[in-house]
């Protein structure tokens, strides 16, 4: 940029002669160019005494007086970068390389650049007999006052078979070539860019690094940003979670971003031994990252409002299903008065608020810790994922009669006022993965609002799943449409089993997912153990049946701490190490952005083991054979976003796109930086309508 | 213990960030699409300006350090001056601004200015405005010197930041400058879009 574009050859030559000319004429004046200085400042060459035939770097050395300074390529909130132009040379010049600069706070503003010394390298190839250049200086010294200096250098040494440098000259140029940032690549730099984002704050640039390879990152590395017109130089303010990190940089006031249809920008980063360049990353802005979904904008009670709709359709997910069966099974029974009935209405949904209020509670706790999670993450957890196992395995016994602790459940659930609290709670657990469209949007936007709003929507939610059984609790009219009890009662709790079972499957695959195949085995085990005491229990007398109790008890412990511990086992990042079905690649930011900027369309699966719906959705539509077809034509980069571990790239991913629960699939047409969310349930005719759109 | 260190050092981040925060509350800053921040200063002469006073009218502000080396280009070379006299002609006000501390560079008493305006062929709508408790240029956000913001006559900021797109501190260099003042300027007069609304403020730092 400050390098001018060098004249041709013919012009060189004549160049050469005038230089030879001067030289020869007045030997003193040529020395003299060697060096140049103003106040605070001397510059000479750093170069060989005799220059071989390659190219060889060499540098201008500026040694600033203590407690002055120069200046990096950006200079920061005021001052000036130096300028070297060029105005003969015989050979080829590169282009001046910078070291990495340290911060200088000056008053009120902050500058880039270099205190005592630095040397601005360049490379250069040598053509002729002698390396000749004469080069126009203009340098700022600063120390709270600047001071312009301007100069004029020449440089002539012989070319010969071979380098020859003073080891001092040579030293210091390899000690600042060492700062000069190298290109970053996945093989030399050891952080990752998640995103750079423009935030719905205005007047702030985000970017997000995270440690390859689980590096440890004692400190976080300084970042400098190049372009001085979009921010400004003062340090970043950074916030490190686990292997994260989070540069705040503040904005120029009212820079936009450039180019308005796909604005990036760049920074070199150091860790103080060496340097990466990153150069023309993509900003995302506000608008890319909240689609279709929830944005700031919405009033509040619309945003309640979603959020008791999301929870009353929970009510008729197959998860929750069974737990409400049983308990309007439990109020059906004989002997259940009206006032009875009104006061488990009242516990049930005195039970699902307070779960979600603590619920609540947590993720906004956990949000302000720093910590990136999302809904469902309790069934992200093996030991909880055991346990709701055991729970279901021992309803789905006591349904089919198989043991009468059921009835004692049963009774306790149905009859207790514990036990109606219980079930709300139970409720609320069970539901996590089942979350509706409109749940997703509300607690989508619970994630990104202040905490009261988080709250109310969170309150809303647990509101609406509450009230479909409080109102059939308060209003024994429509109790009443029901049948009455009878021995149909027997057959219709057997029946109830069947989800219950079919639940604990489910329930299994996802321990599998999170552990691997010995999750089958473990929960099997438990299982069998289980049953293995009980039936113990029922036939052995009074010790035998103590002992038998506290086996089911140490089968309990022991399956829950095996699955707490494979689950450690393999803390590793587990969905980046599971093969995903043939054509779809895992969540890559830096990937997808450069599909994108490619020009491909992209298409991002965001699911988990354990939902239910991404798995219909999978087997149903985006794994068949039709639909491969149809995006292998279209040359779609396909990414499969596994959420079945606590995976905080993800759920950031996902909460950009207003969401905090799968299924989500965004849709990115070729050219489109902005998705289009399809809905949750899909149908092939969705997928082939994104290309039908696309050839009009 | 590992939970203890990053406590203490999450504690220290969350002060540090605050010790930098706070400085950036005092220091606002003019916001090009934004609202012009009010200012009442005297100028040399002791008459009071406000931006109320320039309501209806187009209003450019110039930050201003005699002894700075950028300053001295452009008026050494006798650019800003130039349009000074170019835009007050088109009945645009121009208030040049004096944010130096009493003690510091570029400080001037009244006195003192009114020689310097003299000197230096100033040409702006007033002589220099003497903010030497720095209040109108923290609210600006003025940062180096010449630093330039354009008012509208809403009392928009149009424009904030350098005078052009050359930061050489060389007076030769201004012929081939592109001016993002005068860019701005005359754009709005002739009823465009701005095309360059911000850009980074080259130049010595304002002496507050």
């Amino acid at each position: 940029m400050l390098t001018r574009t060098l004249p041709n050859k013919t012009f060189y030559r004549s160049l050469l002669w005038l230089v030879y000319f001067c030289a020869a004429v007045s030997v003193s004046q040529a020395q003299a160019q060697d060096t140049a200085s103003g106040d605070h400042v001397r510059v000479r060459w750093l170069a060989p005494e005799q220059f071989g035939p390659a190219t060889e770097t060499i540098g201008f050395y500026f040694d600033v007086d203590p407690g002055w300074h120069v200046y990096w390529r950006n200079a920061g909130d005021s001052g000036a970068a130096p300028r070297f132009d060029f105005v003969g040379a015989s050979g080829e010049v590169g282009e001046i390389q910078w070291p990495s600069p340290v911060r200088l706070p000056i008053e009120h503003l902050t500058n880039l650049g270099y205190e005592d010394d630095v040397a601005y390298l360049f490379s250069v190839t040598p053509d002729a007999p002698r390396m000749e250049l004469v080069v126009n200086l203009e340098w700022l010294v600063c120390k709270v006052d600047c001071i312009p200096g301007y100069g004029n250098m020449s440089l002539s040494r012989e070319v010969a078979d071979k380098a020859q440098w003073l080891p001092q000259d040579l030293a210091l140029r390899d000690r600042f070539a060492a700062q000069i940032p190298d290109a970053a690549t996945p093989d030399n730099f050891p952080w990752a860019v998640q995103r750079v984002s423009a935030g719905a704050e205005q007047g702030t640039l985000q970017l997000e690094l995270t440690a390859a390879n689980g590096g440890s990152l004692v400190s976080p590395p300084e970042i400098f940003p190049l372009d001085g017109g979009l921010l400004t130089a003062k340090a970043p303010q950074v916030e490190q979670s686990g292997n994260t990190i989070l540069y705040t940089f503040e904005r120029v006031p009212g820079a936009p971003l450039l180019p308005a249809a796909s604005p990036t920008t760049g920074f070199v980063i150091s860790d103080g031994t060496r340097a990466w360049q990153l150069d023309n990353l993509e900003i995302q802005t506000a608008s890319v990252s909240v689609p279709l979904a929830v944005d700031g904008s919405q009033p509040l009670w619309l945003l309640i409002l979603a959020a008791i709709a999301g929870g009353a359709i929970l009510n008729l997910m197959p998860c929750v299903f069974p737990v409400l069966s049983i308990k309007l099974f439990g109020l059906m029974g004989p002997g259940t008065s009206a006032q009875e009935r009104v006061k488990s209405g009242v516990l049930y949904g005195a039970g699902v608020l307070v779960t979600f209020a603590l619920l609540g509670g947590l993720l906004l706790a956990l949000r302000a810790g720093g910590a990136a999670i999302g809904w469902g993450f309790q069934l992200q957890s093996a030991p909880v994922v055991l346990a709701l196992i055991l729970l279901f395995w021992l309803m789905a016994l006591s349904f089919s009669g198989v043991y009468e602790f059921g009835h004692r459940l049963m009774n306790l659930a149905g009859h207790s006022r514990g036990g109606s609290f219980a079930t709300g709670v139970l409720a609320v657990f069970v539901a996590a993965p089942c979350t509706g469209p409109f749940m997703g949007a509300a607690l989508g936007a619970a994630t990104l609002l202040p905490t009261a709003s988080a709250m109310a929507i969170f309150i809303g939610l647990g509101i609406g799943l509450a009230l479909p059984f409080v109102l059939l609790c308060l209003f024994p009219v429509l109790l009443q449409r029901l049948p009455q009890p009878g021995p149909w009662m027997e057959t219709l709790r057997q029946f109830l089993a069947f989800p219950l079972y079919a639940t604990v499957i489910w329930l299994l695959w996802v321990l599998g997912r999170l552990v691997g195949e010995d999750g089958w085995l473990l929960g099997s085990l438990v299982m069998l153990g289980v049953v293995l005491a009980l039936w113990l229990a029922q036939h052995l007398q009074r010790f035998g049946k103590l002992f038998a109790w506290l086996s089911v008890l140490a089968v309990i412990v022991l399956g829950l701490s095996g699955a707490n511990f494979l689950q450690e086992q393999r803390a590793q990042p587990v969905a980046a190490a599971r093969t995903t079905a043939e054509g779809w690649q895992p969540y890559d930011r830096i990937a997808i952005g450069e599909a994108l900027t490619r020009g491909q369309g992209v298409f991002i699966d965001y699911t988990a083991a354990w939902c239910i719906t991404c798995q219909v959705n999978k087997k149903l539509v985006l794994d068949t054979d039709e639909v491969a077809a149809l995006f292998a034509k279209n040359k779609v980069y396909l990414v499969r976003a596994d959420w079945t571990d606590q995976n905080p790239v993800i759920t950031r991913a996902l909460a950009e796109l207003g969401r905090n629960s799968v299924p989500v699939y965004a849709w990115y047409a070729p050219g489109e930086k902005s998705p289009v969310l399809l809905p949750q349930i899909l149908q092939t005719s969705m997928i082939e309508a994104l290309f039908a759109s696309e050839t009009e | 213990m590992n939970i203890k260190k990053f406590g203490a050092k999450h504690l220290l981040n969350t002060v540090g960030a605050f010790l930098i925060a706070a400085p950036a509350l005092v220091m606002a800053a003019a916001t090009p699409g934004e609202k012009a921040p009010e200012f009442s200063e005297v100028d040399a002469a002791g008459k009071t300006h406000n931006l109320a006073d320039y309501k209806g009218q187009w209003l450019v502000l110039e930050w201003f350090n005699k002894d700075c080396p950028y300053v001295k280009k452009h008026y050494g070379s006798g650019n800003m001056q130039a349009l000074q006299e170019k835009y007050t002609g088109q009945d645009i006000n121009w208030l040049t601004v004096i944010s130096s501390a009493k003690g510091k560079q570029g400080y001037l008493e009244p006195a003192q200015a009114l020689e310097v305006a003299e000197s230096h062929n100033l040409h702006a709508s007033a002589p220099f405005l003497l903010d030497s408790d720095g209040s109108m240029g923290r609210a600006y956000g003025a940062k180096t010197t010449p630093h330039m913001f354009i008012i509208n006559p809403e009392g928009q900021v149009v424009y904030a930041g350098a005078i052009d797109d050359n930061d050489s501190a060389n007076p030769a260099v201004i012929a081939d400058s592109a001016n993002y003042v005068a860019a701005a300027l005359d754009a709005s007069m002739a009823g465009d879009a701005i095309a360059v609304a911000s850009s980074r403020a080259y130049g010595c730092s304002v002496k507050y």
